[in-house]
């Protein structure tokens, strides 16, 4: 790992991170406090390391993603999702036959004899696993303390806290990847960039989106460049010497999209305007370096499929990374077809995890050919699970999920985390500790944990995690640990 | 003109412009911050004429007639009509006339000078609305049932085409204007249909018609509307909404339910009249059990495909729907209903209420709530007006929801009034305020420019399809019910958010993005687009020669112009900005289209250039794109 060097030390960093603190709202403990803010620094990093977002916009399904195989739960899987006899399809179930080709051995057997296989369309997610390169979370989500069920139910909310407005879209997005509801303004791949952005010669190049605005990719300083499938790629008609014939309309052309203005909002739209051009010519050679018709990049399946069309964009920016002159970048891409699945979910949600499944793996063999992939991590996010009940041919908004880590770097053919158990009743009994009623997860590893997992990777001191991840003050119980050891 | 009998106010603003210097003020505080310029209001307006001269301003502020008068709301305001000094008056008229419709051009702006505003606004709610949008649909072909398919599903292009000419070519803008404004708050966007759906451009079209047909209504029938339409039904689920089955655990789906809540009706939060949370404290105003128990009410509905097309309406082997489905609210079956109690929001809908009552005390409840004025008046003053409204006008403008003066609540024309007429909206405060307005949305810009120069389609065919693609926005085709922006959107890193401000509209800003719009603009401006067979209502692949020029301006008053750089500038900038063009962009634009020379007896193609290249140049600076 990359851990501070003394020299850089900064001030700078210090104050930055100290300020996003008192935004955050979160009264913290104050001996972890002090600690986290009394050495807030930046790190030189001297290596090269990208974390990939993969966002699945909607809230996704777990049950049907990850799904439980022994035959055990299978049949409460199957029992709640009215799934048909001697276990077929039906109703929102998947067929457990279905399931076999996907079925994950991991390398450390779950206990209770519990078992997992994953959508019969994520074949290459299942290869990424029994290969190494992947592993699967369990049951993450937005937590403010750890919490039981008990806990949940209390009427307690300053011990017990939840994280505000579950179940909402835009916030629960917001949460999941900034630690805020709407509003928030500061995302903890922004806040990983603060620290790590002074590594790289053009901190311009830093934050990368190919799927427009998210929350994510802002820091206090870091300013995410937002890009398409093919860089920014601008009209000819804008870019020649003269426009209308008239090269002094061209010129004036030029002085209005870097024009400053007192007016706040006309301000704004010119440094984004300004920010376009400054960035095109870095990005441009970037990707003459790495032509999309070549190898690796040329097998990206990117007919019918956005995200592997986004992930190439980030493989190729990945491979020209010195061009770029970047040590450090996070990027945020997003998974198409909207999982947001009240209705049709068999259908819709397969051709979404083909597509989702079709695009990492293309990248993930694109960074092993690249000879990049132990300094890659991918992650899926999304803003929660969903039900394990059924409305008839969909699921509603749940909380936690399952979700995927893939690179060299992880420890893969391993779940982390604890498998929920199968269950939508209401009763004191253990198998319903962790839901919230009907099969809605209560988290057992809040998006903190994981993000602070990857952020130690990163490079970032231990010390500085409450300034990417404010609520990880809470955690770091040996069953909370802040270090869930996925990545290696 | 500020010299007319308006007295005070008028030279108040007078001296205010004659005292300034070179700066905006600095007050960052903006309504988000507690505090506000703008939130002053008529009163404050008044009063500050005694100290006129405070606050330096960069710009010519128009003094206005001020011949105060009495919104439908009750409220006093100021800024009646515009000022009957020429060019001033022509600026606040197509100020007001950028706010109120979709683009300005001399007619309108003699007619508002004529009329002031408010009266205007009640001759335009008057105006008979033009096609529908699906009739034009038939009208162009679309109904025929073809190996062009314009039956099935991801086949939105005839409606694309539909919007575009509703938008550019309707008699009535200001109905379509306010139609769009609330295509943004019930949203649904084509992306989300699946493709399931039969006739999806009938589906769709016959949703905007909706919104244009309730847009001068009441909210409540809106809301009624909105909720049984089979295209909202297919967009949050409630078609094929079934009750519970105790059984198996299966519970109703609660899409709409929670969306009719969170998003069309009261938001998240308890709220003050003037849109801040009530007391300071976030309350949350409904809970996840007043979702599933709500969910309830919204089950047992189904669209309406009852009517079944007859034999020669199909060819095998698809069974070709009738489209009638699609203009029919959606019916229910007593036996997908839910059976159970619901309880929400205070009220209780018994078992085994009948459909209609238990939706009437469900939309009842939600349309009668206290936070619907203040939720829904903030975001079209956000739509229509300025993103940071002061807390006032959306007191002033939730007060026109509750009541339109003669004790009716949710009139939609009394939202409008409120919203357009507010002194925060005509005054000049917000000509010269640091942060006022907000950011045009893109497929306005196109619709403006298309309205502003008259621009037709030969064919009337409009086959413009997805070209808000290009654009980064086209209409009714936001990703997803949350809009192609949200309300409260923060821009990270900006002088917005360090000062609390919200700027919806950049949350569809990137650095691509930004350029996409002006590469979509640039070669229609000067050249309109070739269509390949425009006669045709299918899509054809061009080629050199079954393209014509089919959509494109008439720029006639300009070409007349275009010898005279001043001259043509001043009237564009009156058009597309309302005279909101500072000196210093004036002065860059008026170098540029110094070269090439252009005289009375040069080409039309060389004064079509310096045209365009005004055009352009405006619609690329800030002070265009930031409407105020």
């Amino acid at each position: 790992m990359h851990y501070l060097r003394p020299d850089l030390l900064s001030r700078r960093a210090f104050l930055r991170r100290s300020s996003q603190l008192a935004l955050t709202g979160v009264a913290l403990p104050t001996a972890l406090n002090l600690a986290a803010i009394g050495e807030a620094a930046a790190f030189g990093a001297t290596d090269y390391k990208a974390l990939i977002c993969v966002y699945m916009g909607g809230g996704s399904d777990y049950a049907n993603t990850v799904v439980t195989y022994d035959n055990a739960s299978y049949d409460l899987y199957s029992a709640v999702r009215e799934g048909g006899p001697e276990r077929t399809a039906g109703g929102i179930a998947l067929a457990r036959d279905a399931l076999t080709a996907t079925l994950l051995s991991p390398d450390r057997p779950l206990p209770a004899g519990r078992q997992y296989a994953l959508h019969p369309k994520l074949t290459g997610m299942a290869s990424l696993f029994h290969a190494g390169d992947a592993a699967v979370l369990l049951n993450v989500g937005p937590l403010v303390v750890p919490l039981t069920r008990r806990d949940f139910s209390s009427d307690n909310r300053v011990l017990y806290p939840r994280p505000p407005r579950l179940q909402s879209h835009n916030d629960q997005t917001s949460i999941w990847l900034s630690s805020s509801p709407e509003g928030s303004t500061v995302g903890w791949g922004g806040s990983l960039a603060d620290l790590a952005q002074d590594s790289n010669t053009n901190a311009m190049f830093t934050c990368m989106s190919v799927s427009g605005n998210a929350v994510f990719l802002s820091g206090r300083d870091a300013v995410p460049l937002r890009v398409g499938t093919s860089g920014l790629a601008f009209s000819g008609n804008l870019t020649g010497a003269t426009m209308y014939g008239s090269a002094s309309v061209k010129g004036a052309f030029n002085t209005l999209m870097r024009q400053t203005s007192v007016h706040s909002i006309e301000n704004e739209y010119t440094r984004v305007t300004a920010r376009s051009l400054d960035a095109k010519a870095n990005i441009d050679q970037a990707l003459a370096f790495a032509p999309e018709n070549t190898a690796p990049f040329s097998q990206f399946p990117v007919t019918g499929n956005s995200l592997a069309s986004q992930l190439r964009v980030v493989a190729r920016l990945i491979a020209a990374r010195d061009i770029l002159g970047v040590k450090r970048q996070v990027f945020y891409v997003s998974a198409p077809g909207g999982y947001d699945l009240h209705d049709n979910l068999i259908s819709q949600q397969s051709s979404n995890l083909d597509v989702l499944s079709a695009g990492i793996t293309a990248f993930q063999g694109a960074m092993n050919q690249l000879g990049i992939a132990d300094k890659v991590t991918l992650f899926t996010a999304s803003e929660f699970g969903r039900t394990l009940t059924s409305n008839g041919d969909g699921s509603d908004h749940g909380w936690g999920n399952h979700h995927f880590v893939v690179g060299g770097a992880v420890q893969g053919r391993n779940f982390y985390g604890r498998p929920p158990p199968v269950s939508i009743t209401n009763s004191g009994a253990a198998e319903d500790q962790w839901h919230i009623g009907a099969g809605v997860l209560l988290p057992s590893i809040s998006v903190d944990q994981m993000a602070a997992t990857m952020a130690l990777w990163f490079g970032v001191p231990a010390a500085d995690l409450p300034m990417v991840m404010p609520n990880i003050v809470h955690f770091g119980r040996s069953d909370y640990p802040i270090n869930l050891r996925f990545l290696g | 003109m500020g010299n007319s009998p308006s007295g005070c106010e008028g030279a108040c603003a007078l001296q205010r412009v004659s005292s300034s210097a070179s700066v905006v003020p600095t007050d960052g505080a903006r309504p988000g911050a507690g505090t506000s310029v703008l939130g002053l209001g008529a009163a404050a307006g008044l009063s500050a004429c005694g100290g006129g001269g405070e606050g330096p301003l960069t710009q010519q502020v128009p003094a206005t007639s001020r011949a105060a008068s009495v919104s439908p709301s009750g409220t006093t305001y100021t800024y009646s009509a515009p000022q009957l000094d020429d060019e001033a008056g022509k600026r606040e008229a197509a100020r007001f006339l950028l706010h109120a419709s979709l683009g300005v051009n001399d007619s309108d702006i003699a007619s508002v000078r004529a009329l002031g505003y408010s009266d205007w606004l009640t001759q335009q709610f008057a105006v008979a609305p033009g096609i529908s949008g699906w009739d034009w649909l038939e009208l162009r072909g679309y109904y025929a049932i073809t190996s062009a398919k314009f039956y099935e599903g991801n086949t939105f292009y005839p409606v694309d085409n539909m919007l575009w000419q509703q938008l550019i070519a309707a008699p009535d803008p200001v109905r379509r204007r306010m139609a769009l404004a609330l295509s943004e708050f019930f949203v649904v966007g084509m992306s989300g249909l699946s493709s399931r759906v039969h006739w999806p451009s009938f589906l769709v079209a016959h949703w905007w018609d909706t919104l244009c047909a309730h847009a001068f209504g009441n909210f409540r029938t809106l809301l009624e509307a909105v909720t049984l339409h089979p295209a909202m039904g297919m967009y949050l689920n409630a078609d094929g909404n079934q009750g519970e089955n105790p059984a198996t655990g299966r519970v109703p789906d609660e899409n709409y339910a929670r969306e009719v809540m969170q998003l069309f009706t009261i938001g998240l939060f308890d709220l003050e009249q003037d849109g801040s949370v009530r007391n300071g404290v976030q309350t949350e105003s409904y809970s996840s059990g007043d979702v599933s128990n709500l969910a309830r009410v919204f089950t047992g509905y189904r669209r309406d495909e009852r009517v079944r097309g007859s034999a020669d309406r199909s060819i095998p082997p698809d069974v070709v729907y009738n489209h009638e489905y699609a203009r029919l609210p959606m019916y229910i079956t007593e036996s997908r209903r839910s059976k159970l109690e619901a309880k929400f929001l205070g009220v209780s809908v018994p078992a085994g209420t009948s459909a209609s009552q238990a939706l009437k005390t469900a939309l009842d409840t939600l349309f009668n709530h206290p936070n619907v004025g203040p939720f829904f008046g903030r975001q079209m003053i956000q739509r229509l007006v300025t993103s940071n409204p002061s807390p006032a006008y959306i007191a002033r403008v939730a007060a026109a929801f509750n009541n339109n003066g003669s004790g009716v609540r949710g009139d939609l024309a009394a939202v409008w009034r409120a919203v357009l007429l507010d002194d925060e909206a005509r005054g000049p405060l917000g000509l010269v305020d640091a942060s006022f307005g907000k950011l045009r949305e893109p497929m306005l810009r196109f619709v403006q420019w298309a309205r502003t120069f008259g621009v037709t389609s030969t064919a009337g065919s409009w086959k413009l399809g997805n070209f808000g693609g290009g654009l980064g926005q086209g209409p009714l085709r936001a990703p997803s019910v949350f809009n192609f922006f949200r309300p409260g959107y923060v821009p990270p890193n900006t002088a917005m958010a360090t000062s609390g401000q919200v700027a919806p509209e950049f949350q569809i800003v990137s650095e691509q993005q930004v350029m996409d719009y002006l590469g979509a603009m640039f070669a229609p401006i000067r050249n309109g687009f070739n269509i390949a067979s425009a006669h045709l209502p299918q899509t054809v692949t061009g080629n050199s020669t079954n393209q014509t020029n089919d959509i494109k301006a008439n720029y006639a008053t300009e070409i007349a112009l275009a010898h005279d750089a001043p001259a043509l500038l001043d009237r564009l900038d009156v058009l597309l900005t309302a005279g909101q063009l500072r000196a210093s962009t004036r002065q860059l634009i008026l170098t540029a289209l110094a070269t090439p020379v252009v005289s009375t007896t040069s080409s039309d193609s060389a004064k079509l250039n310096r045209i365009a290249a005004a055009i352009f140049l405006i619609m690329a600076s800030p002070d265009y794109l930031v409407q105020k």
